[in-house]
């Protein structure tokens, strides 16, 4: 074993929440829910506001997972790391802030817009609002599964560089002024792993990477996020 | 139980920047203390806090394609034949930004281009790599944070070959964000000097190809290097500017030393992050006085050289660092002529004579990420 699934969550088009909560989980392609601060942090989240969509959406459905886990609470630094995988990563902010830019030969180039044009700044700030200090990074592949943001961070643990990682999916559907086919799920979907629980709640199971590269979860092989989401709710056997 | 140090080798390294097409071209005007800032003409800057960088004379764009390919065919031509079963990571903050400008602005351009997954997908099918690879976007550390991980691969045995290759191109997008952010430097910019005000942008690529020693032997590939530690980590303190005491830089560096079961004193020299901003490089020396002390060891920044090349810097800078400890020569900061406090006596503006087998090469980015990673020389003494 290298690590335990100790955390779930997500937004999605189906709905938002956290595997201890609600085993309702679905992840498809359509417009996501209104993500109201309120329901997500138990503290306020000063900038939530004024945050893009993708930090908003990332940064939700990670507190759910941090709140499922019972991490989020801890009010200090600790060393966390997050790896999220994404397709478009901020391209609709891309594409806002350079309409700021067109007029007037770049006058009114937006500061603001411009913070988020870089698709781990959601990790930043999550890493901010919930004090976590571990690497964190996006990785883009052409495939929709996630699976890379899963081994980076088993790999990370495995290799004694972090003993507790967030890793998961977060995209939203490519922009209408973008005409690409998006194949893969909308919505955030991220899992906390841990090398030892921290919390007494049960962990949904155990996570193994062979050196071909292939995840196992509680023994059964796993081919994308969504499908290893699914094993975590699936309710255990009495 | 402490892991094993890391053994990974680095049997080939490329770089194409605007101080030359190949590595060797760059550290020898690198040494001559040139500069490329110059400048700009690629688009008006008339509204900017800025008119320089160090851009890539003849870079062009072919028929509706993003710039970023004429760099990967450069870099390509200077890349050595790769194994077929290398896994490939590449690093890029902004990828072919350049097309999404041109569709903004009603033009024809390539779409595909845009997306960060692209530039993997591009070299895999152009360099015959069987596996598809992955790209890393972690601001200014993406390529030290892709040469991590692809030496954390290698460690772990999961690979045996890792090909990384990192590239970002000077575009109005991000030249027009640096300044509307305050972050531009109006003349050449100036690390580590009490007088900088801010950073120059610069476009460049660079590929590692990292092999096992078993592999590498097999393949007769000498080690041009090593890559021994790696660390990263986050301020969490905020997104767009650094942690004024340098705690995850510091975080960082330690955890890459934890790993290549190194003390802080047997590290000879540091290649920097540098920017020439001043919260960063104050942040950065404010770090190393955590883990150094007083030890005056070589500090030296490249980007008053070639620029800020964004995602790609990690890459260049960790074969300009296996160059300096291979010739035991650390390059000058161009640039730099008084140094900020607590570079005294560390940063200099000529070339310095080092000596030892260990250099830290040190990213930090927006998101308040900051890499490291320790480098080693091919036959240590």
């Amino acid at each position: 074993m290298i690590a335990a699934i100790t955390g779930l969550g997500w937004v999605t088009v189906a709905g938002m929440g956290r595997g201890h909560d609600r085993t309702d989980f679905a992840m498809t392609r359509g417009e996501l829910p209104r993500i109201s601060q309120k329901r997500v942090f138990d503290k306020p989240c000063p900038h939530f506001g004024r945050m893009d969509d993708l930090s908003r959406l990332g940064l939700a459905a990670i507190g759910f997972a941090l709140k499922d886990a019972r991490l989020a609470e801890s009010g200090q630094k600790r060393d966390v790391g997050i790896i999220a995988a994404s397709a478009y990563g901020c391209l609709k902010t891309d594409i806002d802030y350079f309409e700021t830019v067109m007029p007037n030969g770049g006058l009114m180039a937006s500061p603001a817009l411009f913070s988020y044009t870089l698709p781990n700044c959601f990790l930043g700030e999550a890493a901010v609002y919930f004090g976590l200090t571990g690497a964190s990074y996006v990785i883009n592949e052409a495939s929709p599964s996630g699976l890379a943001s899963l081994h980076a961070a088993l790999g990370s643990i495995a290799g004694g560089e972090i003993e507790k990682m967030i890793c998961g999916i977060c995209d939203l559907e490519c922009p209408s002024e973008i005409p690409m086919r998006g194949n893969g799920p909308v919505g955030a979907l991220f899992f906390v792993l841990e090398k030892v629980p921290e919390s007494n709640r049960s962990p949904y199971g155990d996570l193994h990477l062979d050196r071909r590269g292939i995840v196992f979860f509680n023994g059964k092989e796993i081919k994308n996020l969504v499908e290893l989401a699914q094993a975590c709710l699936v309710p255990s056997p009495k | 139980m402490r892991p094993d140090p890391a053994d990974v080798w680095i049997v080939h390294l490329a770089t194409v920047t605007s101080l030359g097409r190949s590595l060797q071209e760059l550290w020898e005007r690198l040494l001559a203390g040139q500069t490329a800032i110059r400048p700009l003409s690629r688009f008006s800057t008339a509204h900017y806090k800025s008119d320089v960088a160090a851009c890539i004379p003849d870079l062009v764009a072919p028929m509706g394609k993003s710039m970023m390919h004429d760099l990967l065919n450069r870099l390509i031509k200077e890349i050595e034949p790769v194994p077929s079963d290398a896994f490939l990571i590449t690093a890029t903050t902004k990828g072919g930004i350049d097309n999404l400008e041109r569709i903004q602005r009603g033009g024809c351009a390539d779409y595909s281009d845009i997306l960060l997954s692209s530039i993997p997908e591009t070299l895999c099918r152009r360099l015959g790599l069987r596996t598809p690879g992955v790209n890393i976007s972690a601001a200014c550390a993406s390529s030290t944070i892709a040469v991590s991980r692809g030496a954390a691969m290698i460690a772990s045995g999961m690979r045996d070959a890792v090909l990384i290759c990192c590239a970002d191109l000077v575009t109005e997008f991000v030249f027009s964000g640096f300044s509307s952010l305050g972050a531009l430097s109006p003349v050449p910019c100036m690390p580590f000097d009490r007088r900088r005000t801010g950073m120059s942008l610069g476009e460049g690529a660079a590929s590692l190809l990292l092999m096992s020693p078993h592999r590498a032997r097999k393949e007769n590939r000498p080690p041009l290097g090593k890559i021994l530690g790696w660390g990263a980590a986050n301020d969490a303190a905020h997104v767009t500017a650094p942690a004024r005491d340098g705690s995850g830089l510091t975080k960082a560096i330690l955890g890459a030393m934890r790993q290549a079961h190194l003390k802080a004193e047997q590290i000879s020299a540091i290649s920097a992050h540098g920017t020439g901003t001043v919260h960063n490089d104050a942040m950065e020396l404010a770090a190393f006085h955590r883990v150094f002390g007083e030890r005056r060891l070589p500090v030296f920044s490249v980007k008053g050289a070639i620029g800020h090349t964004l995602g790609a810097a990690g890459g260049i800078e960790a074969a300009l660092g296996i160059k300096a400890l291979s010739l035991q020569t650390a390059p000058p900061t161009v640039g730099f002529l008084e140094p900020e406090v607590g570079a005294e006596g560390r940063v200099r503006g000529e070339p310095v004579s080092i000596s030892g087998d260990y250099l830290l090469s040190t990213n930090s980015g927006f998101g308040g990420i900051n890499a490291a990673i320790i480098l080693g020389k091919a036959a240590p003494k």
